[in-house]
């Protein structure tokens, strides 16, 4: 069958990354292509690129045979693309009927009235052409999050969409919902209407895929046949690689006595029994896929979610309460914005160093401006920050040197436990290398590090033991020579 | 110098620079226009004005550094006034009125700290509905009656001179100093910077966020009460609708001295300079016989324009 | 947005009819308690007097659902119906002529109003910032105007707006009900009502299906303005005259009103009906606390109870 839609040699470039290089992909009515790739591998920026997001640097887009160019979401409309993203664009208040067909409502025979029956019936044809029963009178924020997918997925038929991306779908789905999406989903495909679906769970990769392409570090690495290749294939395409020089480690962990304990751990942000431990000098990784739950772990034990169930003792003492308790007990995060997380970009480099430590450096609450200055140049150098001086806001800094100063604020605490929650991503190669000659170095001295990275190779190299996360829980623990790229992908991902 | 290290970079000099600018250009308009600008008597009464508005504006620019506001600070300095001017009365005591205002005060800016720490209330609404019951409670107290004939020595505090100079000018420079190095010499002040700036990164970093916002609705609610201290003082008589105007000029006075409502960035010394301008041109107005009903206009006009050029800054320095 | 906070989300169904019982048990409550305190309060002519006070705050309490829902707030509706009222009595004093007295009333409002929502939405300006310093420019205006004094000679077909009858139907009573199913209307029959719920519930995705929102986030001002103007017919006829303070603080029972009767300042959930009842509420207990002899700061306290009450509440069922 012909594509209606293809992308030929797809680049797209962000500073200092290679999101996409020279993608080619087709999209064939009918047809369910499965789009497989690790964290980073160029899947969410192809999706961005498809439904005009983003627009790609070089590279042609055909539809039906003719180039054409989509610079805005409306242009992906008109192509009938359409995207379902995790989060959903449904208004809360307004019902499904309402929601479906948001600005493109009936008018009835007064100009600027609404025509509702019209509107209901139409929706609740568009629904029951999808087996799904809700009422349309229904008002969207009632509904479960599955079944809000259900809308946002007949909003986008409802504009005729030919050409549906889905992200996950079946990440907050039931059983039985899942079971009625994919019905759904074969509906569609007789429908004529292509589908590209990404998905780390290789059971549905294999059941509902008619085709899979992998990608891997924004490069298209090849497609397979459901029906002839098996997972393993499938891992080993996703992960191949050559060796990153960047993370050259030439000391050996020597592990002492346990820094951080975590028992049982649930919160409120979704994760489920949570056990780990970190020794001083050593790396522990928390690996995963994205939306596995390695943040919500990072912000669970620092304090930043509230804890339903479990423990957390760093150096033996229970952790309870806010973040500042955890600072008290010299425990850091690193976060993964550092931008709206890590620093107050308003304030200078040397406000935002002393930040954390204020308490420690100056017990008596009072400060003494030539040590705050003193401990702030002080660390600038230590960590090569690229300041004229410390009274520069911290917005006009580069990336890397943002994130210097992010670590520079739990230096000054003393602190010996640093979580880093994806510490290197969007830095050049560069500062990459600094900071982790630099983790390497609290390494060394005695710190405990525990660090959340999506990338495989980051974690492979560096860390000392990994535990590696799936869909809110931990899946497994890697040490010594298991700590390798495919295993570590296979923990992450379902069904594998 | 305790007062400028609150400046990190030359932008925020100059910025001191370009209003202290405002200040002479003002007064020099002013001495054109009228004569009786420039006499001793007008320019005390200007810096006691200024002085007055500066005790309550101090307290609400540490509010509004951490991003949010204190509509019911007006309202504070009625009930305060109101209630410190019965005890005076009663017991005859400056003492005992004295910690009643202060008291009082500080009682308001803790309601309004919990209404926003514990019930999560935005801050403009949790002071809006207290600034309608404290009037309602005031106006309530007051019975339409008016209190007055306090004591000498209380009175000094409004319309004493000490040294030929207004005695409540001293008080701003007490509170621009003590406030100023608040500001910049204590952890306090720099975690209260924080919180404005950016209060997600704050919390991360190990800022008390509840204790601190409590911190700076209770000044807030301290400098009131003394503000209607002084206030009583001055006017030598309170009743019920005192402090009603009074809320506007100071968030006027707070956000002209160069406090940015979007928080993190303000110092004392700009919102002391922000009360004068402000009092300047109304009393500018004053001299010139302009339609006094004019004044709350040129307040609102004030603010408006305060905030957009903050903001027009602010989208400036980020992009 | 990672699939964990998908997986955690609580999922409760929130109810929307259980907002009924809320404001309409507070609306029989007072009843029921004024109603046993005073002896006059259950008569017809009382009721029928709560009916009418009540209806200037209906027409600007029907708008300020609207802005609540935008997630926005109108401060300076009481201020604007003031002013309103003042040029309307300044008009009337020179023109004698009431149609032009209502013209001008209504444009004023117009204006401010189409003032207010330009700076919020194309300057993007915090609505309550912008809304005060309107406030204090319209009080000053009205003062003003009229010189700190009100305005008396506005002849006597004024008077009619508010003490007429038409078919035996008190005035005020019909604009209330024109008011109400105008706002009912506009709210419920048109793409204007839907885009009002959107532009607070998700302006994002209103953006993303190519709907102009600016325009409707600035109508929805504009409209606040309007029935300002509107109502300051009502009011120059109630008082006969312009005072240049007549409804300063209304905006506080608007408020009130609308958050009472269920709209929050939460993503869009407005309830008109809701508003209705609040303003029943509001009016009665005022009433009730009138002829208890209760004086009119305590009124404004309880009221200002009332909204902590209902606030409360609302960030309760937040939470939950």
């Amino acid at each position: 069958m012909k594509p209606i839609l293809e992308l030929k040699n797809i680049s797209k470039n962000f500073p200092g990354i290679k999101a996409l290089d020279q993608v080619s992909f087709s999209i064939i009515p009918g047809e369910v292509h499965m789009l497989l790739g690790e964290n980073g591998a160029g899947k969410s920026t192809l999706m961005k690129i498809l439904c005009g997001a983003y627009q790609a640097d070089a590279g042609e887009l055909y539809y039906q045979g003719e180039q054409i160019e989509i610079h805005s979401p409306s242009d992906a409309k008109k192509f009938g693309i359409a995207v379902i993203f995790q989060e959903f664009s449904l208004v809360p208040y307004l019902n499904i009927a309402q929601n479906i067909f948001l600005g493109r409502e009936f008018s009835g025979w007064i100009p600027g009235t609404i025509d509702h029956s019209k509107m209901h019936a139409e929706a609740r044809r568009l629904l029951d052409s999808l087996s799904v029963e809700y009422d349309t009178h229904t008002l969207v924020h009632t509904l479960g999050v599955a079944q809000q997918q259900m809308v946002e997925i007949a909003k986008a038929l409802s504009q005729n969409a030919k050409i549906l991306v889905m992200d996950e779908p079946t990440a907050a789905l039931s059983d039985r919902e899942t079971t009625l999406l994919f019905e759904m989903i074969h509906k569609l495909k007789a429908q004529g209407v292509a589908i590209v679906y990404i998905s780390h769970r290789m059971a549905e990769v294999f059941s509902m895929g008619d085709r899979i392409s992998v990608l891997r570090d924004g490069q298209y690495v090849g497609s397979a046949d459901p029906q002839k290749t098996t997972p393993d294939e499938l891992v080993q395409m996703m992960v191949g690689r050559t060796v990153d020089m960047v993370y050259q480690k030439n000391f050996v962990s020597k592990p002492g006595a346990i820094a951080l304990r975590v028992e049982n751990l649930c919160s409120s942000n979704g994760i489920r029994d949570i056990h780990l431990e970190v020794r001083c000098g050593e790396i522990v990784g928390l690996a995963g896929l994205v939306g596995s739950g390695r943040t919500e772990v990072a912000r669970a034990i620092f304090g930043a979610d509230p804890v339903t169930s479990g423990r957390v003792e760093v150096f033996g003492n229970d952790r309870v309460g806010e973040p500042f308790h955890s600072v008290e007990l010299g425990l850091s995060l690193i976060p993964e914005n550092r931008k709206s997380e890590g620093l107050a970009l308003i304030r200078t480099v040397e406000e935002n160093i002393v930040l954390a430590g204020l308490k420690k450096l100056f017990p008596s609450n009072w400060i003494r401006l030539s040590r705050s200055e003193q401990v702030a140049n002080d660390l600038i150098t230590r960590l090569r920050i690229a300041t004229p001086s410390g009274k520069r806001p911290a917005l006009v800094l580069s990336g890397g040197n943002q994130q210097k100063i992010v670590i520079g604020k739990w230096l000054s605490t003393e602190s010996k436990i640093f979580i880093f929650d994806e510490p290197t991503r969007g830095i050049d190669v560069g500062s990459k290398s600094e900071i982790f000659s630099l983790i390497y170095k609290l390494v060394q001295d005695g710190a405990a590090v525990l660090l959340i990275s999506s990338e495989l190779s980051e974690i492979v190299r560096v860390c000392d033991r990994v535990y590696v996360m799936r869909e809110g829980t931990i899946s497994g623990e890697l040490s010594g020579d298991l700590i390798n790229e495919a295993n570590v992908l296979k923990l992450g991902m379902a069904d594998v | 110098m305790p007062i400028f290290p609150n400046l990190k970079n030359s932008d925020e000099l100059s910025a001191l620079f370009y209003r202290l600018f405002v200040v002479i250009f003002i007064c020099i308009g002013l001495s054109f226009l009228s004569e009786a600008f420039l006499t001793v008597n007008n320019l005390l009464n200007v810096l006691r004005q200024a002085s007055l508005l500066f005790l309550m504006a101090s307290g609400l620019t540490l509010v509004i550094l951490t991003a949010g506001i204190d509509l019911s600070v007006g309202a504070n300095v009625g009930m305060s006034a109101c209630l410190a001017g019965t005890v005076l009365l009663a017991t005859g005591s400056t003492t005992l009125g004295f910690l009643t205002g202060i008291c009082c005060g500080a009682l308001i800016g803790l309601a309004n700290g919990l209404l926003v720490t514990l019930l999560r209330l935005p801050s403009f609404i949790a002071t809006y509905g207290m600034l309608w019951i404290l009037h309602g409670i005031t106006y309530y107290f007051m019975a339409g009656a008016t209190i007055n004939g306090f004591s000498k020595s209380f009175r000094m505090i409004g319309s004493g001179y000490w040294f030929g100079i207004p005695v409540p000018i001293y008080m701003m420079l007490f509170f621009l100093i003590s406030g100023s190095i608040f500001l910049r010499y204590t952890i306090f002040g720099q975690q209260i910077y924080a919180l404005g700036a950016n209060p997600v990164t704050a919390r991360l970093s190990g800022v008390p966020v509840t204790r601190r916002l409590l911190l700076v609705y209770i000044l807030s609610g301290i400098t009131a009460g003394l503000a209607s201290l002084v206030f009583l003082a001055r006017l030598n008589s309170a009743e019920g609708d005192i402090g009603e105007a009074l809320t506007l000029p100071a968030i006027a006075a707070v956000l002209i001295g160069g406090t940015s409502l979007f928080g993190g960035v303000g110092t004392m010394l700009g919102t002391l300079i922000g009360a004068l301008i402000l009092t300047l041109v109304l009393n500018g107005m004053n001299i010139l016989s302009i339609d006094g009903n004019l004044q709350a206009l040129v307040t609102g006009v004030i603010i408006i324009v305060s905030v957009l050029l903050d903001l027009i800054l602010r989208r400036k320095s980020v992009v | 947005m990672s699939n964990i906070h998908i997986l955690s989300k609580n999922l409760g169904y929130r109810n929307y009819f259980q907002r009924i019982p809320g404001v309409a048990m507070m609306l029989m409550v007072g009843i029921f308690f004024f109603g046993i305190l005073s002896k006059d309060f259950l008569s017809v002519s009382n009721l029928t007097n709560i009916g009418l006070q009540s209806s200037i705050l209906l027409l600007i309490s029907l708008p300020m659902t609207l802005v609540i829902m935008t997630e926005g707030i109108d401060m300076s509706i009481g201020a604007l119906l003031t002013f309103c009222g003042v040029v309307m009595a300044y008009t009337l004093s020179v023109t004698h002529s009431l149609p032009i007295a209502i013209c001008l009333a209504m444009c004023s409002g117009l204006l401010v109003g189409l003032i207010n929502g330009s700076i919020i939405v194309y300057w993007k300006l915090p609505p309550f910032v912008v809304t005060l310093g309107t406030l204090g420019i319209c009080q000053s205006l009205a003062l003003v105007v009229t010189d700190g004094q009100s305005i008396t000679d506005v002849g006597e077909i004024v008077q009619l707006a508010y003490n007429g009858k038409v078919g035996g139907v008190a005035i005020p009573l019909i604009f209330s009900v024109i008011a109400y199913f105008i706002t009912y209307f506009l709210l419920y029959q048109t793409r204007f009502g839907i885009y009002v719920c959107a532009i607070g519930g998700n302006r994002e995705s209103l953006n993303l299906a190519g709907v102009s929102t600016n325009f409707y986030h600035l109508a929805v001002y504009a409209f606040s303005g309007l029935m300002a103007g509107v109502a300051s017919i009502l009011l120059t006829a109630r008082m006969s005259a312009g005072h240049p303070t007549a409804a300063i603080g209304m905006e506080f029972d608007a408020i009130a009103a609308v958050v009472v009767g269920g709209t929050s300042f939460e993503k869009g959930n407005g309830w008109l009906l809701g508003t209705l009842l609040g303003v029943l509420t509001v009016g009665v207990l005022r009433n009730g606390l009138n002829l208890l002899g209760v004086p009119s700061s305590v009124q404004v306290a309880s009221i200002g109870l009332l909204v902590l009450v209902a606030l409360l509440i609302d960030s309760m069922k937040m939470k939950s």
